[in-house]
């Protein structure tokens, strides 16, 4: 299964707020949209959700325009909430239903994920007796329970403790691998550097960056060395304004082309002692910041 | 559709399990119970009241009588006021120009005041005052002759109408005096002024006086049920958008399927209370229909005619639909609950000022007037205008049918402007939006 987001555009007023977004994710993957706050992503994944139509552009799955009445989709938003003086059986079977299951087998699959995520001891409590976490997690049943075929996850990560976030890693992963397409939108790096073999960054409502996350790192212009030494202070002096040193007591050594490359690294381990040469590769951190900080938009890097 | 159930469902159980709905109805129907059960409850009690009530009235006949005959040439206010005030009966004070004058207004005013304990005063008039101020007596008339008088009284009250009795009582003494003096005896007299008009009233139309009391209290329910309920439900979608419960229910469920669910939810909410209240009523006043026989007020409001409950329950459901659909809206554009309450203040006051109207025109009897004609046609006024003329007039019945038609084609206008609003105001937040923004959306939506 393929999900094809095909040059959406969308303005509120006078505000454009998508200008062009297109993207492609498959099943058995997971995709990261990746934006500051403010980009679209919410906006995108609105219009992907039919919450509102785009201005223009075309949503296909499988090649086809998507027909919502067939497809499941399984959402988990980014502001959490669902009703806090109602029980919580209550309401998973109610939004379960509005998926279109029947109540018996919505209690069947609630039961199943309450029981998967440790939370049965609450299923007949009221929501606001939980605490934010737990509260968070039932909200991902709301997102699970009717089997989707399109899973949006919007930050799913954050406030869950790291016992919790392994227990949601295995359940994204377990997704994944029943063949689900899912979207991943978050700002911990870390988790879609785990997770996402593709990404799109959105910067002010464009696709700024979008591809097979290992590509874009290994198609970076390599021109940069990272070595670690004893000898750091002299290599520094050595090479002057090209090199400069990290955090972590770690040299970046700036080249003139990636081709000088193999020869700066003889040069380097034929006069010190190297413990640690290699070529530099940017982290989705650096890379995210470069493409959406303001005024360069990664001009400097490809 | 299907979404529409669900949610209709889940609304309506939301009213029906809401421990505050069930406690105003079973308040509401107690209420309505203990009412109804009261002529029953009183006879009860009425075994040992009535002779007591017999002894009581036998007991101040012989007083009367006996006061008019030994005590009253000199009675004089000291040492008796003590004694009646100890009764809990206010005494009333009278002093004419004459001696003679005196007695003749002391006897006509115990006749006309039964509430009082009449006598007359000797003293002066700073002794009266004193009298009264000192809380002796509540009041005095002093006559300077038979047609003129000064009533003093400590407090006045609204509901004092002592002056208009005396000046009634007064008139008549002097009639009968006047024509005495002209040879025709007292009892002649009043049998002359105590004539009795017998007559009988044909209302061909409605009976206004009749019709009153229920026309009022059906206008009155669909007052506060509306109002009651659109807030319920201005409330309830509020509540929704700021416990982001909306994020995911806008993603889960077609806006149009959550505005219809929840206001049709909240009027069938609303009919179930209304009917549980009424309901009892009707039950609990067959129950004691006997005992409520000889009120002419209470038997004309149980004796509403079937059409005209039929017509209550269609302007009910479309009045109901129109405002619950707006407050609906209104609900949607607030970021926070709090708001609210500022949001639907020009919405709550269009409902008052139609609610004014109509009272005010029953109230002044002239139903068919211009203003009530006009509010008859406007979709926002016309549930509770065209009802009244209805209950309360004769109206053609094309100008029922057109007020019908304009109020049902406004309720699908108004439901389906209200949904594109809530698709539009559920998703913004921050500030209340201006509404010529909001509708900018709702044409691009």
């Amino acid at each position: 299964m393929t999900l094809d987001l095909k040059n959406i555009t969308k303005n509120f007023g006078d505000k454009e707020v998508l200008k062009g977004i297109s993207f492609l994710a498959k099943s058995g993957e997971a995709f990261g949209l990746l934006g500051r706050n403010g980009a679209g992503k919410t906006t995108t994944i609105r219009i992907l959700m039919d919450v509102f139509p785009a201005d223009e552009g075309e949503i296909l799955l499988d090649d086809a325009p998507v027909n919502y009445k067939d497809i499941r989709i399984g959402y988990l938003p980014e502001e959490r909430g669902l009703y806090p003086k109602k029980k919580i059986i209550d309401q998973l079977v109610y939004f379960a239903n509005l998926h279109g299951m029947k109540t018996k087998e919505a209690v069947k699959a609630i039961d199943y994920w309450l029981d998967r995520l440790g939370m049965t001891e609450y299923k007949t409590k009221r929501l606001d007796t939980l605490s934010k976490g737990n509260q968070q997690k039932i909200q991902l049943i709301t997102a699970l329970a009717h089997d989707p075929q399109i899973l949006i996850l919007d930050e799913p990560f954050s406030g869950l403790d790291p016992v919790n976030a392994m227990l949601l890693k295995d359940v994204v992963k377990e997704e994944i691998s029943k063949g689900k397409i899912v979207l991943f939108s978050s700002h911990q790096m870390n988790y879609i550097e785990e997770f996402c073999n593709k990404i799109a960054i959105l910067n002010e409502g464009k696709i700024v960056l979008e591809g097979n996350l290992h590509d874009i790192k290994h198609n970076y212009t390599r021109d940069k060395l990272i070595v670690s030494s004893e000898h750091a202070k002299s290599i520094l002096l050595d090479l002057g304004s090209c090199c400069s040193a990290m955090e972590n007591g770690d040299l970046l050594i700036q080249l003139d082309s990636p081709k000088d490359k193999q020869n700066m690294m003889q040069r380097l381990t034929s006069k010190y002692n190297i413990d640690k040469i290699k070529v530099f590769e940017p982290s989705l951190n650096d890379i995210f910041v470069e493409y959406t900080s303001d005024g360069e938009k990664g001009e400097n890097l490809q | 559709m299907k979404q529409f159930k669900i949610i209709l469902k889940f609304e309506l159980l939301n009213y029906l399990k809401n421990k505050i709905f069930l406690g105003i109805t079973i308040f509401c129907v107690i209420i309505v119970a203990a009412v109804m059960f009261f002529p029953r409850i009183q006879s009860a009690f009425k075994g040992n009241d009535s002779t007591n009530e017999e002894n009581n009235a036998s007991v101040s006949i012989t007083n009367g009588a006996s006061v008019s005959v030994t005590e009253m040439p000199d009675s004089s206010v000291e040492g008796e006021t003590t004694s009646v005030q100890e009764e809990g009966i206010p005494v009333m004070l009278v002093q004419a120009d004459t001696k003679e004058n005196t007695q003749m207004v002391w006897q006509a005013f115990t006749a006309s005041f039964p509430d009082y304990k009449v006598m007359t005063a000797d003293g002066g008039i700073s002794y009266i005052k004193e009298q009264i101020t000192s809380g002796e007596a509540e009041c005095a008339f002093v006559l300077e002759n038979l047609t003129s008088y000064t009533y003093y009284v400590n407090n006045l009250t609204m509901y004092d109408n002592n002056t208009v009795v005396a000046d009634e009582t007064l008139k008549n003494l002097y009639r009968v005096e006047s024509l005495s003096a002209e040879g025709i005896s007292p009892e002649k007299t009043r049998e002359i002024f105590s004539v009795v008009i017998d007559h009988e009233t044909n209302s061909l139309g409605k009976d206004q006086i009749k019709n009153f009391f229920y026309t009022y209290i059906m206008i009155f329910a669909l007052y506060m049920v509306i109002l009651l309920y659109g807030q319920m439900v201005a409330t309830n979608v509020a509540t929704e958008k700021s416990s982001r419960a909306m994020e995911l229910l806008i993603t889960s469920a077609k806006p149009a399927s959550m505005m219809f669910g929840k206001v049709i939810a909240s009027c069938l909410a609303g009919f179930i209370q209304l009917t549980a209240i009424f309901g009892s009523t009707c039950l609990f006043y067959n129950i004691n229909k006997s005992l409520w026989g000889d009120n002419p007020m209470i038997s004309s409001i149980f004796n509403v005619p079937v059409n005209l409950l039929i017509f209550m329950l269609v302007f009910f459901v479309l009045g109901f639909f129109i405002y619950a659909f707006l407050f609906g809206a209104i609900g949607s554009t607030a970021s926070k609950v709090e708001d609210i309450n500022t949001s639907v203040m020009p919405l709550t006051f269009l409902f008052i000022i139609a609610f004014m109207v109509v009272v005010f025109s029953m109230s002044s009897g002239n139903i068919d007037n211009l203003v009530m004609k006009i509010c008859s046609y406007i979709p926002f006024t016309s549930p509770m205008a065209m009802f009244t003329r209805i209950a309360m007039s004769t109206v053609a019945p094309y100008e029922i049918v057109i007020s019908i038609t304009i109020l049902i084609a406004s309720v699908f206008g108004i439901g389906i402007l209200s949904a594109k609003i809530y698709r539009v105001g559920v998703l913004l937040y921050g500030t209340t939006p201006k509404i010529s923004s909001i509708l900018k959306a709702v044409k691009k939506a």
